[in-house]
């Protein structure tokens, strides 16, 4: 009842002419940058970040979700239109979407499209709603034992699911992160560790300069360097623009596990969007009566995708508003946004500003359909957008994120902190490295030091309760079994036992 | 050599090795803290000493995986680089980082950052066969784009988001 009286609250709140307003231009922004290859949502949620500083809480958080739902949503139609997923979170779509466009239905793999993002984020609303407030009490009880383990656990689950063949290079970017945050001023004794002698390093390295750096400057130079891509030409004259009714309840199922499945791999600490589009992916395919159309043009598969990357918004946000510990990389940029606007996530967030979950429950809810309303009647549009050139946009893009980062402090430094991690971030991408565990290692990184420290001053020293306590040993035990089952040997050794036990099995029956 | 090849495993994991054994043993040489007779086990080097170690032995694991993959006859090495231009990739690295950490501060922000979009449009959308006139037309416009680019930006920061410009 609680809930239900906050979220009419929330709305009250949001339904009015400015709100509104800032709902239209940043999802519409979010669907420009998400259209454009090369433009990420992270990317575009870090370069907003710095032009909100001005705006109060509520208007500067609903702009960057606007734009966070409009960018992982936006990368569908260049998945569809040119076979290159705008943001990666939508490589799974450009399997179905390319091939229906090639076969003159780009208008209706959009449509499709369209809904599945808005019913996903949708799923993904709700279980916001349900989960949110019960994860916040039970975090309640964690303590520098627990934290210290969920930091861990982060890294090793985002390098393990981001690593893709080879989780190593995913831990080795979390390890990256991790030693990026331990420059500047540490959390306990305020002693400065590696700054080299550079004043400017002593409160740290920021996180939206490096953010804007790894994701924006690299991509600029990731755009430059790729060849132009050839947009398919206009939709059929008969194609549809609209979704029909009888296709969504076709693949209702499709759908409701397409969103939660993404809503779960939300809540995974720095695993994001593109993991829950293969997930759900991979799930509809395992079930589907029409598998063998799935990579030629199927609807199903299409919906799936969709569903599933756009429920990881509202999923990756569970965590990163109960725990601070983002479920994605775009979900840290907020993270770091909550902060410079005065909101404190984490566990004490449902005792300090409780109506703030249902707001951003609200916030989901417009930019979702905003999303809706947009794509399916600005379908055309979206098709010249893809149109703007790399060389008038590429310019504008790093032009912003040098002067993004120096308006937040206003020190040239950290224009050079994002020019490095920029070049870095570039020189890792193409080797390999996957970005999200290494942004997840800056934000968890203080978490980690203090919480292991703050553990053993109150263990005397001692390492037992990091093992013995519950909640401890749950994450150790799913942190052993997490690289245990990274490490082919082991998955090989375990697929033999599983084969010879099921042989066994079968030879057992038919010789009984 | 391709960026993503069992040789640039190799060169990397040496990097990580020496950048791991860097930070263990400036978290093992750390102050201590001692005169502030702090709890030993919260001394600020020890979260350093784990996470260096931590390093050396992925980028040893990274060392070891590459070699066996650089035996394998499925190596990728010498594979050629599909992905684009390596001209335009240095061309937009170097140039921005010269925009970026030379003419910014050195120039008037929105005189720096209007050269700055107009070469690189200019640049990257020159027709070697063009006319001399459509070459001139050409100029003109990336001239015109910058100038309107770079004011839209300095104004939005100057004026909009109360920003003193470098």
């Amino acid at each position: 009842m609680d809930a239900l009286a906050s979220l009419s609250l929330a709305f009250q709140q949001f339904a009015t002419g400015e709100m509104l307003f800032h709902v239209v231009w940043a999802t519409l922004l979010g669907i420009f940058v998400g259209s454009l290859p090369g433009l990420t949502a992270t990317m575009g949620v870090a370069l907003l970040t710095t032009l909100t500083y001005t705006l109060d809480r509520d208007a500067a958080i609903l702009v960057l979700i606007c734009m966070y739902v409009g960018a992982i949503y936006g990368g569908s139609r260049s998945a569809i239109l040119l076979n290159i997923p705008g943001t990666p979170a939508s490589a799974a779509t450009s399997l179905d979407g390319y091939p229906l466009a090639r076969s003159g239905r780009a208008g209706y793999a959009m449509a499709l499209a369209t809904a599945g993002s808005a019913i996903g984020t949708m799923v993904g609303i709700l279980l916001l709603v349900l989960l949110a407030p019960p994860l916040a009490e039970a975090a309640l009880r964690f303590g520098s034992f627990e934290f210290f383990w969920l930091a861990v656990f982060g890294i090793i689950i985002s390098g393990q699911l981001t690593g893709g063949i080879s989780p190593l290079k995913g831990y080795i970017a979390g390890l990256l992160g991790l030693m990026v945050a331990m420059v500047g001023s540490e959390g306990i004794h305020a002693h400065i560790r590696f700054n080299f002698g550079i004043q400017e390093l002593n409160g740290g390295i920021g996180l939206i300069p490096a953010m804007v750096g790894a994701f924006g400057f690299a991509e600029v130079l990731t755009v430059m360097w790729r060849r132009k891509a050839k947009v398919v030409d206009k939709p059929a004259e008969r194609d549809r623009i609209m979704p029909k009714l009888v296709d969504l309840w076709r693949y209702k199922f499709t759908i409701g596990r397409s969103g939660v499945i993404g809503t779960m791999v939300g809540i995974i600490p720095g695993v994001g969007e593109d993991i829950g589009a293969w997930a759900s992916y991979a799930a509809a395919r395992r079930t589907s009566k029409e598998r063998d159309q799935f990579g030629k043009g199927s609807l199903e598969g299409l919906t799936a995708a969709e569903t599933g990357n756009s429920a990881v918004v509202p999923g990756a946000l569970i965590p990163a508003l109960t725990l601070a510990v983002p479920g994605s990389a775009p979900a840290a940029v907020l993270i770091a946004a909550l902060f410079i606007h005065g909101v404190r996530p984490g566990p004490m967030i449902m005792i300090e500003q409780p109506e703030f979950v249902y707001s951003v429950a609200v916030m989901l809810v417009f930019a979702t359909i905003a999303i809706a309303v947009f794509g399916l009647f600005l379908t055309r549009f979206f098709v010249l957008v893809l149109k703007v050139p790399r060389e008038i946009l590429m310019p504008l893009v790093f032009t912003l994120c040098v002067i993004g980062p120096y308006a937040l402090t206003q020190r040239t430094f950290e224009i050079w902190v994002m020019v490095g991690f920029g070049l870095v971030g570039f020189l890792l991408r193409q080797m390999n490295y996957p970005m999200a565990p290494l942004v997840l290692g800056i934000i968890l990184g203080a978490l980690l030091d203090k919480s292991l420290r703050r553990g053993l001053t109150l263990s005397d020293g001692d390492l037992t309760p990091f093992f013995t306590r519950p909640i401890s040993a749950t994450f150790v035990i799913i942190i052993a079994l997490s690289i245990a089952l990274g490490i082919p040997a082991v998955r090989r050794a375990i697929s033999r036992a599983l084969d010879s036990l099921l042989r066994r099995q079968k030879e057992g029956m038919t010789d009984g | 050599m391709t960026l993503d090849s069992a040789k640039a495993d190799q060169w990397t994991s040496v990097i990580l090795f020496a950048l791991g054994a860097a930070m263990l043993v400036g978290g093992y040489t750390m102050d201590r803290l001692e005169i502030r007779q702090i709890h030993p086990a919260s001394i600020p080097g020890l979260v350093p000493i784990i996470l260096g170690a931590a390093m050396m032995l992925c980028s040893g694991l990274l060392f070891w995986s590459a070699r066996q993959r650089a035996g394998d006859a499925r190596s990728t090495d010498g594979a050629p680089v599909v992905e684009g231009s390596v001209k335009n990739l240095a061309f937009a690295a170097g140039y921005s980082v010269l925009y970026a950490i030379g003419l910014v501060g050195w120039l008037p922000f929105w005189l720096a950052t209007a050269i700055y979009i107009s070469v690189f449009y200019v640049h990257f959308s020159w027709q070697a066969d063009a006319t001399n006139r459509s070459r001139l037309l050409h100029a003109g416009l990336g001239l015109a784009f910058g100038i309107v680019g770079a004011f839209a930006i300095a104004t939005l920061f100057e004026h909009g988001f109360l920003v003193r410009l470098p």
